[in-house]
């Protein structure tokens, strides 16, 4: 019963005075008898003296307490590590580098012209779309003028937001169309993400 | 003062696009790009657990078949898995699955009026409509009455050709392009000159059409085959707002 703390001992041992017949009482698993209890008790010779040791006694814990507190808190709280920056050590191994023949020269090339031909590929696709989206305004732009010619109310409607638009959500293009009738086979997911909390 | 009526006829049409469902094929350049990619990943990164158990039971392999049956007495009483079982298993897994196919039916026949064809590009409803005393081939338009927006208009268009059951995202308040025309001199008047046609963009959602019955002639198109339909002054002023 050395976890018990004074004060459940001390408020035991009142009871125990005001009720000698209860031998079965029991206030935690942890209080294995009330009679080993009795002998486990300090006694000391002036019952007045040891209380007021041990308030101070107890008040100075306390202080001591707050003040390991008080610099805790004061430090900065820890940076939460990323796990996807960290890459675990044992991948660092030696034993892990693939062993693959050097390039030749004419891979190299050929990569290098590779390369160079996406650029030109990109640039004049991004070209192409920019073209398409000025195209897409001015036709825009022109409608609403025409608009504005007709009917300044309807031309106020069309330009008001719509606020049903956004948040727009759409499952994207699948390289297959979706198979009817199919079954997707059972599987459990167990989440092992580490949660940090500061 | 009351303002002069307008001598235009106030239209609304509206373009219903059926967003494609499969990826576009890659380019030449896209497809020979992505190999070199896969290849550069692969040079750079380390052999992952899997390739290391590969590894190591080939190298067990080969020292048995060289050491001639030396190492009999531990192996045959347990069936180890190999790592190159589980690829086979994983292969024959593959292969097994069959997914649906790219081309559809449709596509094959041809059939202008099914949704299920050219899954990767864009589809627009076209309807035959009946202009002064001619059926044209139009995007679905209806004349625009006052005391309503022409979003309204489009809209109402769209019920009266699929129904109001569809659920389509309507792009915005603002018209997308016009179409400006006079009317023949037969009919025109100082107070009826011509027509304006506002078009406005939607995104189909429904996929299941199948309760929609459309009284009038319909196709589903891309804007390739616009052209097939639409007549020239017509089909510039609709190309301009359509991305491919």
């Amino acid at each position: 019963s050395k976890s018990v703390s004074p004060h459940a001992l001390c408020s035991f041992f009142f009871l125990s005075s005001w009720l000698p017949q209860m031998v079965l009482f029991r206030g935690s698993h942890w209080q294995t008898s009330l009679l080993a209890l009795r002998a486990s008790l300090p006694m000391r010779a002036q019952p007045k003296k040891k209380k007021k040791v041990d308030v101070k006694r107890e008040q100075a814990q306390k202080d001591r307490m707050k003040k390991k507190i008080k610099k805790l808190e004061k430090a900065a709280p820890e940076m939460i590590p990323i796990e996807d920056f960290i890459p675990p050590l044992k991948y660092s191994e030696s034993s892990r580098v693939r062993s693959l023949p050097p390039l030749s020269f004419e891979e190299t090339e050929r990569r290098v012209l590779l390369m160079k031909k996406w650029c030109l590929f990109k640039q004049n696709q991004d070209k192409a779309e920019q073209k398409a989206i000025q195209t897409l305004l001015k036709a825009q732009q022109e409608a609403l003028k025409e608009l504005r010619l007709e009917s300044e109310e309807l031309y106020q409607a069309a330009i008001r937001r719509d606020e049903g638009l956004f948040p727009f959500e759409r499952d994207g293009p699948n390289y297959t169309p979706p198979l009817p009738g199919y079954d997707p086979p059972e599987g459990k997911c167990v989440d092992i993400t580490k949660v940090y909390t500061q | 003062t009351a303002a002069a009526p307008r001598p235009w006829r106030l239209f609304g049409a509206m373009c219903l696009l059926r967003l494609p469902r499969i990826t576009q094929p890659l380019e030449k350049e896209e497809e020979e790009i992505a190999a070199l990619m896969g290849q550069i990943e692969l040079e750079k990164s380390h052999y992952s657990d899997h390739e290391i158990r590969k590894l190591q039971e080939e190298e067990q392999l080969r020292r048995r078949k060289d050491s001639k049956y030396d190492g009999d007495d531990e192996a045959p009483g347990k069936t180890v898995i190999m790592a190159q079982d589980l690829e086979d298993k994983w292969e024959q897994k593959l292969l097994q699955f069959k997914a649906a196919p790219r081309i559809t039916d449709a596509d094959k026949n041809n059939n202008r009026t099914s949704l299920n064809r050219k899954l990767d590009s864009n589809l627009m409803l076209l309807v035959k409509q009946k202009i002064g005393n001619q059926k044209l081939w139009l995007l679905p338009q209806v004349e625009w009455q006052p005391g309503e927006t022409l979003r309204s208009t489009a809209e109402r268009a769209m019920a009266t050709f699929l129904g109001d059951h569809i659920q389509a995202k309507i792009l915005g308040n603002a018209p997308y392009g016009i179409y400006k025309y006079k009317f023949p001199r037969a009919i025109r008047t100082e107070d009826n000159m011509g027509a304006k046609v506002f078009f406005f963009k939607a995104f189909l959602q429904s996929s299941d059409l199948s309760q929609v019955e459309l009284k009038e002639d319909y196709l589903w198109v891309t804007k390739d085959e616009l052209g097939d339909y639409l007549k020239s002054e017509y089909l510039k002023k609709v190309n301009r707002f359509l991305l491919d």
